[in-house]
């Protein structure tokens, strides 16, 4: 074998670990001989490498793994919403659309809405579940979480811990003040949380501060399982994006909401269950609902101790109670 | 309480668990093969969708990667080569995306002159890439981006082995002609 043939006949090969025990041979035994040669190997290696490295694995959108989850809740096929390109035809068969998210209303017009429940996408499948659920049909919890980290879940959490042994609110809107900065320093001399305990209707002062925070001033409604809004807070994450905390409270236990922007965040794999534009998940021990809203890129998690079919369960009667205001 | 899963349920969580790792890798194969994110993201989607529902055909313990990419290949023959319509074209800004998701082997590159240079070098590969004939730049790409093997790669593009290691052998070697020519105009231009 000379130079020649064994660049053209065997170095890719070679450096792919393509080769069969007989050209294996052949081409050690040329390179046993030629320098050159044996350094086109490396060289080609090394290129093969460089291409691994430079040419990139591109992150999936957000969007579209939402879109392929909620797919897969409706195997008969979801349309592209994205909008015809140069005369490209769509692919496939399509029976109900998935909403993308929509740019954030403008200000005035939130401050003139009503607090309001958010409604979800998918309303249909929360009432079937919820009619599964009181049928007697649970969800079997996956365990799959059990080696994954997520970090905003892992927030979520420590928060939940942190609040549960002391929790500050800094809203109705008297305590939102973003003028100097400070968010809550006045809470200290206030007992706010029974402040706005005996307000009412407390969620509207709520919901008022988070709009005129710009976050989503929507809220749970637990009532039905007896838990009540202990309060609200404006605050920020460590990488300073907003964030929003509602802290709900029972004799059984508590669940805390966090609300923030977040446009790169995808559905972690495991979901004990799906509904609409909400995931279900059994993580480190709590119970963990995650939720994205169609505007603005907002999600929200919620975090409780409660099993994770009894966290479904308040969520789809919450839903439920939405749907027939 | 518990009660049994549904086969609807079990499927589609062992479906997450096995294939879903798998997006990003045929995401990103879609976009350089539509160069286009809205059609790489319908392209992607019908694939998820129909390797859902063959999901009892996929063969446990056989590369589920090689197996996407069939699925992906033949949706993208079937629904836009053939069209024969010319298609909107983001190249640079594709290769944009690529680059920012770039998952860099060698994070220890600190020296910001080396990473400089490793990101020059990358642009090079980059547009080394984009100058290749389609068959050879599909052929390297599910090699040394997608790792499959040859014989895997011949079932994705559907042609026969002998082909893809030509195909390999001389995109190399035309990635490598073009750094060499780039080298030397940017020797002689100084840059």
């Amino acid at each position: 074998m000379d130079c020649l043939e064994y660049i053209s006949e065997y170095l890719a090969a070679h450096a792919d670990n393509e080769l069969s025990l007989v050209e294996q041979h052949a081409a050690e035994t040329h390179l046993s001989g030629c320098a050159q040669c044996r350094g086109r190997l490396i060289s080609e290696r090394v290129l093969k490498r460089a291409i691994l490295q430079q040419a990139g694995i591109a992150k999936a959108p957000a969007e579209l793994r939402l879109r392929i989850r909620a797919a897969l809740n409706d195997p008969a096929g979801v349309p592209a919403t994205t909008p015809s390109n140069g005369g490209w035809r769509r692919l496939g068969r399509r029976s109900c659309d998935i909403p993308r998210r929509a740019p954030v209303e403008p200000a005035a017009d939130r401050r003139q809405r009503r607090k309001r429940v958010w409604i979800p996408i998918g309303i249909t499948s929360s009432v079937f579940v919820l009619l599964a659920l009181l049928s007697g049909q649970v969800i079997r919890q996956s365990g799959a979480m059990d080696n994954r980290a997520v970090p905003a879940f892992d927030i979520a959490i420590s928060k939940y811990l942190q609040f549960g042994r002391e929790f500050h609110p800094n809203v109705p809107p008297e305590a939102y003040d973003s003028s100097n900065g400070v968010l809550y320093a006045w809470v200290m001399d206030r007992n706010s949380v029974q402040q706005v305990a005996e307000d009412d209707p407390e969620s509207d002062d709520i919901s008022r501060s988070y709009r005129e925070a710009d976050m989503p001033g929507d809220l749970f409604d637990f009532s039905a399982a007896g838990y009540h809004i202990t309060g609200g807070r404006v605050d920020h994450l460590p990488d300073g994006r907003r964030v929003t905390y509602t802290m709900y409270q029972s004799d059984a236990g508590q669940i805390l909401s966090l609300c923030f922007s977040d446009s790169e965040m995808a559905a972690p794999i495991g979901a004990v269950e799906w509904v609409g534009m909400r995931s279900f998940y059994a993580y480190k021990g709590y119970s963990i609902c995650l939720t994205f809203y169609p505007t603005g890129h907002f999600i929200s998690i919620l975090v409780t101790r409660m099993p994770v079919y009894q966290l479904l369960s308040e969520v789809a009667s919450n839903d439920v109670v939405a749907m027939n205001r | 309480m518990w009660v049994k899963e549904t086969k609807p349920l079990g499927k589609r969580l062992l479906f997450e668990q096995v294939v879903l790792p798998h997006l990003d890798a045929i995401y990103s194969a879609a976009l350089r093969l539509v160069r286009n994110r809205d059609d790489a993201n319908d392209l992607v989607q019908e694939t998820m969708l129909r390797s859902f529902r063959f999901f009892d055909q996929f063969a446990e313990g056989t590369n589920c990667r090689a197996w996407l990419l069939s699925i992906l290949y033949n949706n993208f023959r079937d629904h836009y080569h053939r069209s024969g319509r010319e298609r909107p074209c983001n190249s640079g800004e594709i290769e944009l995306e690529l680059e920012a998701h770039t998952l860099l082997a060698d994070m220890s590159l600190n020296n910001p002159e080396e990473l400089l240079e490793d990101r020059m070098l990358g642009r090079r590969i980059g547009r080394a890439l984009n100058e290749l004939p389609e068959e050879f730049r599909q052929a390297l790409m599910l090699v040394d981006v997608q790792e499959l093997n040859y014989q895997e790669v011949a079932d994705v593009l559907g042609v026969p082995l002998g082909t893809v290691k030509s195909r390999v052998s001389r995109g190399r070697a035309l990635i490598r002609a073009s750094l060499i020519r780039s080298d030397c105009i940017r020797s002689k231009t100084g840059t």
